[in-house]
């Protein structure tokens, strides 16, 4: 820990020098997926100002509906690096590393979360049959990847349990859907609900967690497999590195409620893998 | 009520006429204004309507296109979000089946259920059929989803209108109240100011019907100022007065002359009257003073005398009678009607006439008659009658009992009544200049006892029949 500081604290040095002579710099070009709360677009301007302060260069951030989105961008080089979903991560991990991961209540780790309505009687994801689920995004891990496999492990499939199921392009967007009675039930990620619990607690007060999934690797920040030793991405990763020792950066952190990023490690996806290998490949 | 209305005074009818048409005109201008007002709403409603159904049909149409439930959910509750007005209650997106794509509150409309499950989609109006006329706060609208010049399904909203309708109910409140105010302010100084100039006319009102009988002047203190309708009016009702008193003294001066006339044809008649047994007197009296030791001749002598006189003193007393006019409201009796033909009996007699008389009235029966204008009336028919009939004619006269009065008939055989005679005696027509004005009395005097005359000719005899009721009308 204390070796840690250390080079956050030069890091930090570092980085404060170049962003001194910074300004003729191209943009660093990060890719935002909707795992965040998208709702708010001055947490967003807060994370590229408070990057761009820690890197010393100018960030230009590139939001996207979709992973699939997201991730293409980053395959075909559009964005130098991404926060993405250890599930898409996993399906496309000959071409990207892993950068650095967000520590969230102590631990690099989250859940995901099977949501119903405040007053609904379900106890468990059978108890749902029939009615209309709202998952995340397709290449999502807690909004679809873990209800698919628990509904496989089943014998069943989204299509043969729920009456019909749609999918809102953001973990906030299910709780919306389950909370409004748009959906019956709906998958989640366990981060974002509770976050959403303290931020809006009247719209996740509307909902409530029928089941808890076990603890996955959090969404890492990942980048092309071929450019993880550029001078750039190691910039980036020691920024985001030493996020917690920035006044802004600890803004930053309190904002998105994350402890910070630590350096990330590949077995922490493993969980993801063994749904992976559940559901079986998917289009 | 209209009755009730009539039977008031004209300087209370029109005044409250004219506050009533101002009341009347109050109610007529608030329902204009609210109307317009209604109009107005309904107009900012429909445009306010079309500029939502618009936004989200815009909005929607991709996402209704391909049916996404999330897509359609999440526009229809950010609009919802972004209305501050909280205007919208409810937004349902059916497909082109009718079946709910999603709504704005998917409980109250759930995914897949029928559109028509939710809404009498009959009853819902379209855009341009936006109506404020029921007092609903949630007003309903539906409206086609066109994507591309197609339609891809339906939308209907319920929207909040209760502000509107607020709105118009505080108007309408304060109209009420603004003009029920005014008006009545209105229509009272309306009735205030009627009244004052209608003034004049309730006095001249008051005037003509409290001084029947007895019209008096009004002074020059209490005619109107100015030269206004209402003075005028004033003057002229004074110069009315003045011509009925005019007429009026006339009229009496007029009868007098009558009464004088007749007198004077009476005096001569009576002056042959008295003349002719003269002769006869004074040869009595010579053969008194000639035979005195005749005791026969002088006792048939005295008796000569004695009736000679007493039939003077009874000329005289009928003479005397028929001027005395403070004896005029005495009843009449059979001695009067006698004397009567005492008056007449001379001029029959100078005219060398024929005169019949018939009396089957007793006195019971004439008694209720006043003596004075009875007299009047038959010594004018007879005279007329005598100077109509001519030398060597016939007159007569009688006087019957009849069911419910009595008759009085004066016939001659003179040439009849003269046109102008006739109108003086059986008509109001104003009387010409020339000829006597005895018929006209004798006309006015049968009025005033609630007589009636007839006249007719039948072969060469002219009847003027005067009947009078026995129960003469009270003036």
């Amino acid at each position: 820990m204390t070796r840690r500081r250390f080079l956050a604290g030069s890091a930090a040095v570092s980085t404060s020098l170049v962003a001194g002579t910074s300004s003729a710099q191209p943009a660093f070009r990060f890719g935002l997926t909707p795992v965040f709360l998208d709702n708010d677009a001055i947490v967003v301007e807060q994370i590229r100002s408070t990057l761009a302060t820690a890197m010393g260069r100018p960030i230009e951030l590139l939001q996207r509906r979709t992973y699939q989105e997201v991730t293409a961008l980053l395959l075909e080089g559009a964005i130098d690096a991404s926060w993405l979903c250890g599930y898409p991560f996993l399906r496309w991990k000959e071409s990207l590393s892993l950068v650095a991961i967000p520590v969230w209540r102590g631990r690099p780790l989250y859940r995901s979360y099977l949501i119903a309505a405040r007053n609904d009687p379900a106890h468990d994801l059978a108890s749902l049959e029939g009615g209309i689920h709202a998952f995340s995004d397709p290449d999502s891990n807690s909004g679809w990847l873990v209800t698919a496999s628990d509904l496989a492990r089943m014998n069943q499939t989204p299509d043969s349990l729920f009456r019909r199921t749609i999918f809102t392009d953001g973990h906030r967007n299910v709780v919306r859907a389950v909370a409004n009675g748009l959906t019956r039930s709906g998958s989640v990620d366990g981060y974002v609900w509770e976050v959403l619990s303290q931020v809006e607690p009247d719209l996740a007060g509307r909902t409530r967690v029928v089941s808890r999934s076990e603890w996955f690797g959090f969404p890492p920040i990942v980048c092309r497999s071929d450019r993880v030793n550029a001078a750039e991405i190691e910039a980036f990763s020691r920024a985001l590195l030493s996020m917690q020792d920035l006044d802004a950066g600890r803004v930053m952190l309190r904002t998105l409620h994350l402890d910070g990023f630590a350096r990330p490690e590949l077995q922490l996806f493993d969980g993801i893998a063994a749904r992976m290998a559940e559901v079986g490949p998917q289009p | 009520m209209t009755r009730l209305l009539g039977r008031l005074p004209i300087a209370v009818r029109v005044p409250l006429m004219g506050a009533a048409m101002m009341l009347l005109a109050g109610l007529v201008a608030s329902q204009q204004v609210l109307t317009a007002l209604t109009r107005t709403q309904e107009a900012r409603l429909e445009e306010l309507t079309r500029q939502h159904v618009s936004g989200l049909s815009l909005a929607l149409g991709p996402a209704v296109l391909r049916q996404d439930i999330w897509d359609v959910f999440d526009t229809l509750d950010r609009a919802a979000r972004a209305d501050e007005d909280h205007r919208m209650v409810l937004t349902v997106v059916a497909n082109d089946d009718g079946i709910v794509i999603a709504a704005s509150d998917p409980r109250r409309a759930p995914v897949d259920s029928a559109l028509s499950d939710h809404f009498d989609l009959g009853a819902v109006p379209a855009l341009d059929e936006i109506s404020l006329a029921r007092p609903d706060i949630h007003m309903r609208v539906q409206a086609p989803l066109t994507y591309q010049g197609r339609t891809v399904g339906r939308l209907v909203s319920e929207l909040d209108v209760a502000d509107l309708i607020d709105e118009r109910r505080r108007a309408g409140l304060f109209l009420l109240l603004f003009n029920t105010a005014a008006t009545g302010a209105l229509a009272l100084l309306g009735y205030v100011v009627m009244r004052h100039m209608l003034r004049p006319v309730d006095v001249l009102a008051r005037r003509m019907s409290t001084d029947e009988g007895h019209p008096t002047r009004f002074t020059e203190a209490e005619i109107p100022d100015g030269d206004t309708e209402v003075a005028r009016l004033f003057r002229t009702y004074n110069d009315m007065i003045g011509s009925v008193e005019a007429k009026a003294d006339a009229e009496r001066r007029l009868a007098e002359r009558e009464r004088l006339v007749s007198l004077g044809r009476l005096s001569s008649s009576l002056a042959h009257e008295i003349n002719n047994p003269l002769g006869g007197l004074l040869n009595a009296a010579d053969t008194i003073e000639s035979y005195a030791d005749r005791p026969d001749a002088v006792r048939r002598s005295a008796a000569l005398l004695k009736r000679g006189l007493e039939h003077l003193r009874d000329v005289t007393k009928a003479a005397l009678d028929h001027n005395r006019i403070e004896d005029r409201a005495a009843s009449l009796s059979a001695q009067d009607l006698e004397d009567m033909r005492l008056l007449v009996l001379p001029e029959v007699r100078r005219m060398e006439q024929d005169l019949g008389w018939c009396i089957e009235a007793a006195d019971p029966s004439l008694a209720a008659y006043p003596a004075g204008p009875v007299r009047q009336i038959v010594l004018n028919l007879l005279l007329n009658a005598i100077s109509a009939a001519g030398r060597g004619g016939s007159v007569s006269f009688a006087v019957q009992t009849r069911p419910g009065g009595v008759q009085l008939d004066i016939l001659d055989d003179g040439p009849g009544l003269s046109a102008a005679a006739r109108d003086r005696l059986m008509t109001s027509a104003p009387a010409s200049a020339a000829g006597g004005l005895g018929l006209r009395i004798v006309r006015e005097m049968v009025n005033g006892l609630g007589g009636r005359i007839e006249s007719a000719r039948q072969d060469g005899v002219t009847r003027i029949s005067i009947t009078l009721p026995f129960a003469a009308p009270e003036v």
